[in-house]
């Protein structure tokens, strides 16, 4: 017998890859540490996550929403520090190959 | 012994009449005179037979002698000499009255009740002493002449009468169907009606035969019949056909048209009356079918709104309806859908019929309580919100504008149209200013979120199921609820719709690259109602074909990865055998075994679900099962499956070749099916006590359903189980008495 798949209509759902090998671990769900909305969802002030509400990672490995640390960073009380561990902010480069379009 | 006194007294007296009857004339000259005047006037007065050639009379003489009588003060005794006379005789009316009464009471033809009227009124005309000689006597002759007709007659003439009065009235409505009693169609029968006193002593059975007539030609002619307007047409019949009848009993004695018209305005608007409310109450016994005929059906609801104005039978319209809808529709064999059909022609109709919305609002309460009550209500409007090109049966009508929901209304003094609540409204009515319908059914509910999440899964349903890419029908329905939702609630299903616009920009990009069979919808989890989560994992080619897609992906979109839902969707496949080729579109775990058939040729169900992961037993026999239909696979005796190589010529026939699956579960779970599925397991506790206890109501089943383990359904959701055990021919039920059906 031979099986010949001719079209797959297929589902699936998007994750941000933070660097976390949780392929099968459902249970801890991340979400931003300054929102507590799930990554995949979007921060308080956007409608549509994903490219439109994306991730920034610093350098201290902690992660948030991009406009949620931004809106943070603005603050005087923030003192430019990572709100989970009080160190200065610094971005961190994510290693991305660079992309196609 | 009389005293002197007395002797004196006697015979001044005596003395008194002999001069009054003298009238002073010499001698007794007076008196003979009064002899000859009484002998002329009690002969002209006597009643004669029929038959009997009229007696030459002088009107001069008679004249005369009754002059002389009158003179005389003698007119008195005359008079009661006549009725002697009469009362005498009457034995020759009373003759015919038999006669003609056997030969009614032989036959039953009410033309022998016409001929007798017309006999009696010989009689009255034969006895009459006419006009001339004064008013004392002729009517002091019609009372007693009327006296003793209606003594005579036998309580059968009134029966005889009114078929009679029937014929006449036939006559002019129907005046080809028959040529009816010659008696009918006398002229002279109605002036003998009033000769004789029969008009004024029987009017109101004359009244009651043109309301008998008016009934059964209503219910004759607009019984059914909704699609035109029938009271203009029973009104010109009434003016064609009635009113010239009318004019018969009821306009006697005008000399001039108008004259007539002014005699029948009053009758004539009592029958009307009557038309009005014997087609209000066939209208509102019909109310239900009319309802369910609407469109086709509003002349008949236009007439029954212009009844309504005139006979006021709002109450019992409310009350017809309610009756008939808790019998026809609110029961638990109605389906949801059927019921939210109804109730909308219900608003349409009552509309109608009542603009301000009492009627409906009466009407609904109802309605809308037991629709709170069903499981499945906003599924089904929200069904019927999201337009459906197929099924096309939406309850929303095309031509009505879409427009924002409208919350309870609030009166707003400043509305120019503003006007008071109808008499009848009741305290908690609310002026229920028309709204749309949509917005009435959702209103059924305190909150529109119910409404809002039942559309997320409905949507997502819809969009999972799509494979040509094409959801420009979802996109219009989703701006169409946005506009009767607001912009707000709706943002999540915005989402759900981007999601499947970049999956298709992302599969372009990706089949740019690399050309894959796979083309996936990506989703954004937590805009997505829950869906079945099951993780399988698919084997084989099929593993790598997912592996080498999300890689693409990653390529393309590098900080983010791919997570299969592998159960959901579906697969196009062609599987090639020895000896044939069979195509099939499968969902994925179908898909995921017969891949693992190619490792090798047969399988046990526990071996096939430890490679595939997490799957239920039932679920994967029936994906099996799906295989064996297709003459794939064969079931073993030892309960595992065995691929058929060369197909099974022993075994059915199976049809070969092309099958296309529509996933018969959706994606997206219902808590009805799983409740449905766990009912299930009640059936054999209530076969077991039809069996032995025949038949049974319902609330004595959900007693003793109480006893099976975990039994915890409401005695309406037992009702609804069993009505469908009924629609499977399971049980039957008679008199609210379940039986089993054997
Ligand atoms: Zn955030
Ligand atoms: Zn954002
Ligand atoms: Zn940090």
């Amino acid at each position: 017998m031979k099986v010949t798949v001719k079209r797959w209509h297929a589902i699936a759902q998007w994750q941000w890859d933070i660097g976390r090998t949780d392929e099968h671990g459902d249970a801890e769900e991340d979400v931003c540490g300054i929102c507590r909305v799930p990554f995949e969802g979007c921060c308080p002030t956007c409608k549509v996550p994903g490219d439109d509400c994306p991730l920034i990672w610093g350098e201290c490995s902690h992660v948030f929403h991009m406009h949620c640390l931004l809106k943070w960073i603005g603050t005087v009380a923030s003192k430019q520090q990572c709100p989970m561990d009080r160190r200065p902010w610094v971005t961190a480069e994510r290693k991305v190959t660079t992309n196609g379009s | 012994m009389a005293s002197d006194a007395l002797q004196k007294q006697v015979a001044t007296k005596w003395q008194d009449s002999f001069n009054r009857l003298n009238r002073g004339y010499p001698g007794i000259s007076g008196l003979m005179g009064f002899s000859e005047a009484w002998a002329i006037a009690a002969d002209f007065l006597y009643p004669r037979e029929l038959g009997d050639p009229p007696k030459d009379f002088n009107t001069q003489k008679v004249r005369s002698a009754f002059d002389v009588l009158i003179q005389c003060r003698m007119l008195p005794m005359l008079l009661e000499s006549f009725v002697e006379d009469m009362r005498r005789r009457q034995h020759l009316i009373t003759h015919d009255v038999m006669e003609f009464m056997a030969e009614y009471e032989a036959s039953g033809d009410p033309d022998a009740i016409g001929r007798l009227i017309l006999r009696l009124a010989d009689w009255y005309m034969a006895w009459a002493p006419g006009g001339e000689l004064g008013h004392t006597l002729s009517s002091a002759y019609i009372v007693n002449f009327q006296t003793h007709i209606f003594s005579i007659l036998p309580p059968a003439f009134a029966g005889g009468f009114k078929r009679l009065i029937a014929a006449t009235l036939a006559l002019s409505t129907e005046p080809a169907d028959a040529a009816g009693p010659s008696s009918v169609q006398d002229s002279k029968l109605w002036t003998s009606f009033e000769l004789l006193g029969l008009a004024d002593r029987y009017e109101s059975l004359i009244a009651s035969v043109c309301y008998e007539h008016i009934e059964n030609h209503v219910l004759e002619t607009c019984q059914g019949k909704w699609d035109e307007p029938m009271l203009s047409t029973l009104r010109e019949w009434m003016a064609d056909k009635v009113v010239p009848w009318m004019l018969l009993p009821y306009g006697r004695g005008a000399k001039t048209t108008e004259e007539a018209r002014t005699m029948l305005q009053g009758v004539g608007s009592r029958f009307d009356f009557h038309v009005c409310k014997t087609l209000c109450d066939l209208r509102t016994k019909e109310i239900f079918d009319i309802i369910i005929d609407y469109p086709e059906s509003s002349p008949a609801l236009y007439d029954l709104k212009e009844c309504l104005q005139r006979v006021d039978q709002r109450p019992q319209l409310v009350q017809a309806l309610r009756k008939l809808n808790k019998r026809r529709l609110l029961h638990p064999g109605a389906d949801t859908k059927d019921i939210l059909t109804q109730y909308v022609s219900i608003i349409r109709c009552l509309r109608i019929i009542d603009p301000p919305g009492v009627l409906l609002f009466k009407v609904a309460d109802p309605i809308r309580r037991y629709l709170r009550e069903r499981p499945d209500t906003i599924r089904s409007i929200v069904a019927s919100l999201v337009v459906d090109a197929e099924s096309g049966d939406s309850l929303v009508d095309e031509n009505e504008p879409i427009q924002p929901l409208q919350g309870p209304q609030v009166d707003d003094y400043m509305d120019p149209n503003w006007e008071p609540e109808p008499i009848d409204a009741g305290p908690e009515f609310r002026t229920n200013k028309p709204s749309d319908v949509i917005s009435t059914l959702v209103s059924i509910y305190d909150s529109k979120d119910l409404f809002i999440k039942e559309l997320q899964v409905l949507l997502a349903q819809r969009l999972l199921a799509i494979k040509d890419g094409n959801y420009e029908k979802e996109r219009r329905n989703i701006e169409i609820l946005k506009i009767r939702f607001g912009e707000a609630p709706l943002q999540v299903c915005e989402v759900m719709l981007k999601d499947m616009t970049d999956s298709r920009r992302i599969d372009q990009h990706v089949q740019s690259q690399t050309t894959s069979i796979m083309h996936p919808t990506i989703i954004s989890r937590h805009f997505w109602p829950q869906l079945q989560s099951s993780k399988i994992n698919m084997p084989g080619q099929l593993k790598d074909i997912q592996e080498s897609y999300a890689r693409e992906y990653t390529t393309f979109k590098p900080d983010k990865k791919l997570r299969w839902l592998s159960h959901l969707g579906s697969i196009h496949l062609d599987i090639e055998l020895q000896d044939r080729t069979v195509t099939a579109d499968v969902p994925p775990l179908e898909a995921a075994f017969i891949e693992l058939f190619s490792e090798k040729d047969q399988w046990t169900v526990d071996e096939l679900i430890a490679r595939v992961g997490p799957v239920d037993r039932t679920t994967a026999l029936k994906a099996l099962l799906a295989w064996v239909d297709l003459g794939v696979l064969k079931e073993e005796e030892d309960s595992s499956f065995r691929l058929l190589e060369q197909a099974d010529i022993s075994g059915a026939l199976r049809p070969s070749g092309s099958r296309v699956i529509m996933e018969d579960e959706p994606a997206v779970v219902s808590v009805q099916q799983q409740q449905a599925e766990q009912m299930k397991v009640f059936w054999k506790f209530i076969e077991g006590m039809l069996t032995n206890l025949g038949s049974l109501p319902l609330d004595r089943i959900q007693t003793m359903l109480k006893f099976a383990p975990g039994y915890d359904r409401t005695v309406d959701q037992l009702a609804a189980f069993m009505e469908a055990a009924r629609r499977e021919g399971l049980v039957t039920v008679r008199e609210g008495m379940w039986k089993l059906n054997r």
